[in-house]
C-alpha cells in the first residue's frame, strides 16, 4: 500500500475525506440506511434509537419527579398523577431505561461502531446478524410502544408474579413480555457478533493484549449477554404462557412459586447491572487516559477485573431476595459474594486515578464526564457497601436508598460514560466538531444534575421512605422538592446536548482525523471513516502510546510522528 | 457523630425522636443496624474523601497549561496494585463480619417467652390478630392497619397473603426490620420493642410507621399502618379492645367502609370492576333489581345482603360463581350491618 495515511500527516494538511461512509455505500437513498450492513451505519441507527428510549425514559422520570413534588395524591389541589398512572409511569420509566437505553446503549451504538475499528477489522464478522440485532430492538421498541398505546402497564418493570401474571389476561402485559423476549435476541445476537469478532477478525499484530480497554470492557459485556440473557427470556416466556394458560408455575394458586420467579429474574437481571456498567468503565478508561495523554495504569488489571466483575456477577443475584424470605443462610452466602464484586470495581477506579499522575489533563468536554465518572461511580459503589450488609439491607430495601444507590451506578455512571463517549467519538461518527463551550457547560450540569437529585434520596431512604410511593408523609418533601429541581436540570442538560450536538452534524467545524492526540487505531481512519474503515492499513502500536502523536494545530489535530512512520515503513520492508 | 450534627441542625430530623440518618432506635435490632450503618459509612467517607482528594489534586497540579508536559511513568506496579486490592478485601471482611453478625442475631428469634401475632397483607391493608394476655378470654381481636405490642417484651409475627392476592413487605423504619409477605407461605419476623410510641413521639395516638414496602399495585402507597408500643399490658388490651370493636365508629358510613376494606374490599370493587373469582361490584348495586343465576328477580336491600353475608349461596347472582366465603360476627352482627347497609347506601350518590 503505498500513499495515503503514510503521506498526509507529513504534508501537515488535514484531508476531510471526499467520500466516506455517509455519503458513499453500495445502495443510495433511504435503502441505503434500512439494509446496510456497514457497522458503522448500524451504530448510528441504533444511536438514534437508543437516543429516543432516552428521551422516552426520561420524558416519565421528570413526570414522576413532578407528581413527587409535593405529598398527598387524587384529592390534592397539587395533584397530577393518580396513582394508577404515577404506578404506569415508572413502570415505563424502569421499563424502557433498562431494556431499550441502558442495556443496549453503549454496546450496541459507540461500541458496534468503534469496535472494528479498533481492532483495524472492516467490519464486524457477522453483518447481517448485526442488521438483524438493530431489527429485533426496534421490534422490541414498537411493542413497548404499543404497550404505551393500549393504556400503559403498572405491573414495575420487574414484572414481579403475582402481581403481573397473575391478573386477568391482559394484551399490554403480553406485549411488554414480548417485547423483553425479542430485546433479549437482539442483546445475545450483539454480544455473541462482538466475541466472534475479536476471537476471529483482529489484525496480525494485534493481540488481546493489544486491545484497548473499551475492547475487553465489551468483551466482558458480550460473555454475560450471551449466557445470562436467555434465562430472562425463558422466565418472562413461562410468565407468559402461565398468563395465559394459567398453569402453575410461579402463581401460587395454581402451586406455583413467585420466589423461584425472582431468582430465575434476577439470575439475568444482576448480572445485567454487569452488561450495563461494562461498558461505561471500558469508555471511561479510554476517556481518561486520552485526555491525560498517559498510558493507562494497569492495563492488565483493568482487563481482567472486567472478566472477574462479569465472573462473580453471576452468583450474587439473591441480594435482590434478603428480605424474601430465602433462607438466612443463604442470605448470608449472597452478601459474602457481594463484598467480593467490589474489590475488581475498585481497582479499576485506583488505577484510573493513577492514570492522572503526571498527566497533561485537558478538560475537554468527554475528560468533564470521565471526572465526574470516578466520583458519581465511588459515590455508587460505596454505597452498594450497605446493601450488600445484610444487617444495614434489612432497613435499606426497597427504600429511597436503593434508588439513589443504583441510579448513581447505573445513570450516574453509565449515563455519564455514554455522554462521554458520544461527545469523545463524535467527531469520528459525524466528521464534525460539536460546541465545546456548551459541552462543557452541560457536562457541569449533568454532574450537578444528579447530585442535587440522589444525595437528597440517600438520607430521605435511611428515614425510611419507600420507593414506588405516590404518595409520602410531609417529613420527607424538603427531601422530594431538592430532588425534582435535580432531575429539571439533568432533563434540561441533556436536552440541550441533543440540541447542540444534532446542529454540528449540519453546521459543525469539519473535524480531523484525530483531534484528541488518541492513540487507538480509530483515529487512524478518516473523519468519518471510508465506507471500508480504513483506506490503507493502520499502523499498529500500543493504544496508549500517545508519545507516537504530535500536536499540529486546532483545526489540524494530532499527526502520528515522522520517525514512527518511518520504523513501520522500514520493518514492514525487512519482511 | 459529627457530620450528624452539622446536618442535622439543617434538616428536620427523621420521624419524632429520630436523628439525622435514622428515625428513633425502638427494637434491640436496631442498635446493631446502625452500628453497622455508621462502620461502613466512616469506612466510605475516608476511601471516597481519598479518592476523591487525590483526583483533585492531580487535576490541579496536572492540568493543561502553558508549558506542562507529561511524564512518562511506569504503567503498572505490582506492589501497588497487590496493596489496593487486599487492604479492601480485609476491610470488606470486617464489615461482612459485624454485618452478619447482627443479622444473625436480627433472624434468631428468642426460643421462650415469644408472643406470637398474625399479620395478614392484603391489597391495600394490613390486619393484625390478637388474643390472649389481658384480653377477655377465648376472644380474637382483628384490628386493621394498627399494631399493638408491649415493650421488653419478645414477638414474632406470622405473616401470609392470601393466595389470590399480590407480594407485600412489612417494613417498620423505627424497629430497622423488614420481612416480605408471599401468598402460600408464612414468612416470620421477630423483634423485642425498647421504648414505647409515647416517649419517641409524646402523643399517644401517634405511633411509629408501618409501611408495605414491596410493590402491590394501584394503593400500595397508602398501605401503611402505625405500630403502638405501650407500657404495660393493661393499656395494651384497652387499646386492643377498643381498635378492635366495630361499634367505636361512630359514623356508620365510616365504620361501614372499614368493614368493607377489610373484609370485602378484595372481591366486590366500587368501580364497576370485577377481579379475578370476585363477585359483582358495589357499584350501583344498592336498591338494584338483579337476576340471580335460577331467573328469578331480587332487589338487593337489608334483608337480601343479610342473607348472602351469612348464608352468600343462598341467593347467587346470575353469571358469578357460588364462591363466597361465609362471615358470621356473632353477638356483632348487628354494629357490622348497620355500618355495611349505611356505607352500600353512601355508595349510591
Amino acid at each position: 500500500m503505498a500513499g495515503g495515511i503514510v503521506e498526509k500527516p507529513s504534508s501537515g494538511e488535514v484531508i476531510h475525506p471526499k467520500f466516506h461512509y455517509l455519503n458513499k455505500s453500495a445502495t443510495t437513498g433511504l435503502k441505503s440506511w434500512l439494509v446496510t450492513l456497514d457497522h458503522k451505519r448500524i451504530a448510528i441507527m441504533y444511536l438514534v434509537a437508543v437516543t429516543v428510549a432516552l428521551l422516552l425514559g426520561g420524558f416519565w422520570a421528570v413526570l414522576l419527579r413532578t407528581e413527587l413534588l409535593s405529598p398527598g395524591s387524587a384529592a390534592d389541589p397539587n395533584f397530577i398523577l393518580s396513582n394508577d398512572w404515577y404506578n404506569r409511569s415508572f413502570t415505563l420509566h424502569g421499563a424502557v431505561m433498562v431494556f431499550l437505553f441502558i442495556i443496549p446503549g453503549i454496546p450496541a451504538s459507540l461500541g458496534n461502531f468503534i469496535l472494528p475499528l479498533q481492532l483495524g477489522a472492516k467490519d464486524l464478522a457477522l453483518p447481517r446478524i448485526n442488521l438483524l440485532s438493530w431489527y429485533l430492538y426496534v421490534m422490541g421498541l414498537i411493542f413497548f410502544l404499543g404497550v404505551l398505546f393500549l393504556g400503559g402497564l403498572d405491573t414495575g418493570w420487574t414484572l414481579y408474579p403475582p402481581l403481573s401474571s397473575g391478573r386477568p389476561v391482559e394484551l399490554n402485559l403480553i406485549f411488554a413480555y414480548t417485547a423483553v423476549f425479542i430485546l433479549g435476541f437482539s442483546s445475545i445476537l450483539t454480544g455473541l457478533n462482538f466475541i466472534a469478532t475479536m476471537h476471529k477478525l483482529r489484525p496480525k499484530g494485534m493481540t488481546m493484549y493489544r486491545m484497548p480497554l473499551f475492547l475487553w470492557a465489551l468483551y466482558a459485556t458480550s460473555l454475560i449477554q450471551v449466557l445470562a440473557t436467555p434465562v430472562v427470556g425463558l422466565t418472562l416466556g413461562l410468565s407468559m404462557i402461565e398468563h395465559v394458560f394459567k398453569i402453575g408455575i410461579f402463581l401460587p394458586q395454581y402451586g406455583g412459586d413467585p420466589v423461584m420467579y425472582q431468582h430465575f429474574f434476577w439470575f439475568y437481571s444482576h448480572p445485567a447491572v454487569y452488561i450495563m456498567v461494562l461498558p461505561a468503565m471500558g469508555v471511561q478508561s479510554e476517556l481518561i487516559a486520552a485526555y491525560s495523554r498517559k498510558h493507562v495504569f494497569g492495563y492488565k488489571a483493568i482487563a481482567w477485573s472486567s472478566i472477574a466483575i462479569a465472573a462473580i456477577g453471576f452468583i450474587v443475584w439473591g441480594h435482590h431476595m434478603f428480605v424474601a424470605g430465602q433462607s438466612p443462610t443463604a442470605g448470608i452466602i449472597f452478601s459474602f459474594l457481594t463484598f467480593l464484586v467490589a474489590i475488581p470495581s475498585a481497582i479499576k477506579v485506583f488505577n484510573w486515578v493513577a492514570t492522572l499522575y503526571k498527566g497533561n489533563i485537558d478538560f475537554k468536554a468527554p475528560m468533564i464526564y470521565a471526572l465526574s465518572f470516578i466520583y458519581l461511580f465511588g459515590i455508587g459503589g460505596l454505597t452498594g457497601l450497605f446493601l450488600a450488609s445484610i444487617a444495614t439491607n434489612v432497613h435499606l430495601h426497597d427504600t429511597y436508598f436503593v434508588i439513589a444507590h443504583f441510579h448513581m451506578v447505573m445513570v450516574g455512571s453509565v449515563l455519564t460514560a455514554f455522554l462521554g463517549g458520544v461527545h469523545y467519538w463524535w467527531p469520528k461518527m459525524t466528521g464534525r466538531m460539536y460546541n465545546e463551550f456548551l459541552a462543557r457547560i452541560c457536562a457541569v450540569l449533568v454532574f450537578v444534575g444528579f447530585n442535587v437529585t440522589f444525595m437528597p434520596q440517600f438520607v430521605a431512604g435511611t428515614r425510611g421512605m419507600p420507593r414506588r410511593y405516590a404518595n409520602y408523609l410531609d417529613e420527607f418533601t424538603i427531601f422530594h422538592q431538592v430532588s425534582t429541581v435535580g432531575a429539571y436540570i439533568l432533563g434540561g442538560a441533556v436536552v440541550i446536548q441533543a440540541g447542540y450536538l444534532l446542529y454540528s452534524v449540519f453546521k459543525g467545524k469539519k473535524a480531523p482525523p484525530n483531534p484528541w492526540g488518541a492513540a487507538s487505531l480509530e483515529w487512524q481512519a478518516t473523519s468519518p471513516p471510508d465506507f471500508h474503515n480504513f483506506t490503507e492499513e493502520p499502523i499498529t502500536m500500543g493504544a496508549y502510546d500517545f508519545e507516537n502523536w504530535e500536536f499540529v494545530s486546532e483545526d489540524a489535530g494530532y499527526k502520528l510522528k515522522q520517525e514512527v512512520i518511518d520504523t513501520r515503513q522500514s520493518l514492514s520492508k525487512v519482511h | 457523630m459529627m457530620a450528624d450534627l452539622a446536618l442535622g441542625s439543617l434538616l428536620p430530623l427523621a420521624e419524632a425522636g429520630g436523628s439525622f440518618w435514622f428515625p428513633p432506635e425502638a427494637s434491640t435490632v436496631a442498635a446493631g443496624s446502625d452500628f453497622t450503618y455508621h462502620f461502613i459509612l466512616w469506612l466510605c467517607i475516608i476511601f471516597f474523601v481519598g479518592i476523591c482528594g487525590v483526583t483533585l489534586y492531580f487535576m490541579v497540579k496536572y492540568r493543561k497549561r502553558p508549558g506542562h508536559k507529561e511524564e512518562i511513568t511506569s504503567t503498572h506496579n505490582t506492589k501497588l496494585e497487590l496493596a489496593w486490592s487486599i487492604i479492601p478485601l480485609f476491610l470488606l471482611m470486617a464489615i461482612f463480619g459485624i454485618s452478619t453478625y447482627w443479622y444473625l442475631i436480627m433472624v434468631t428469634p428468642p426460643t421462650e417467652d415469644v408472643t406470637e401475632i398474625q399479620v395478614s397483607a392484603k391489597q391495600w391493608n394490613w390486619t393484625f390478630t390478637y388474643e390472649g394476655g389481658a384480653l377477655p378470654a377465648g376472644k380474637r381481636f382483628v384490628v386493621p392497619q394498627r399494631l399493638h405490642v408491649i415493650k421488653d417484651r419478645n414477638y414474632q409475627l406470622i405473616m401470609t397473603t392470601p393466595d389470590r392476592d399480590v407480594l407485600h413487605s412489612l417494613f417498620i423504619p423505627a424497629f430497622r426490620v423488614k420481612q416480605d409477605c408471599v401468598p402460600g407461605r408464612y414468612n416470620k419476623l421477630w423483634f423485642r420493642p425498647t421504648i414505647t410510641h409515647v416517649e419517641a413521639t409524646g402523643d399517644p395516638e401517634v405511633g411509629f410507621m408501618l409501611y408495605c414496602t414491596e410493590y402491590c399495585g394501584r394503593d400500595h402507597s397508602i398501605m401503611t399502618g402505625m405500630v403502638f408500643v405501650w407500657e404495660t399490658e393493661a393499656e395494651w388490651a384497652a387499646a386492643v379492645e377498643r381498635d378492635g370493636d366495630i361499634k367505636n365508629i361512630e359514623d356508620l358510613v365510616e365504620r361501614g367502609k372499614v368493614i368493607y376494606e377489610n373484609n370485602c374490599a378484595s372481591c366486590h370493587s366500587l368501580d364497576g370492576s370485577i377481579p379475578t373469582g370476585g363477585g359483582p361490584s358495589w357499584q350501583g348495586l344498592w336498591g338494584a333489581e338483579k337476576t340471580a343465576a335460577d331467573g328469578t328477580k331480587y332487589v338487593v336491600d337489608e334483608n337480601y345482603v343479610r342473607e348472602s353475608v351469612l348464608q352468600p349461596g343462598a341467593i347467587v347472582a346470575e353469571g358469578y360463581p357460588n364462591v363466597m366465603t361465609p362471615f358470621d360476627w356473632g353477638d356483632q352482627n348487628e354494629a357490622y350491618f348497620e355500618g355495611i347497609f349505611a356505607y352500600m347506601e353512601s355508595l349510591k350518590e
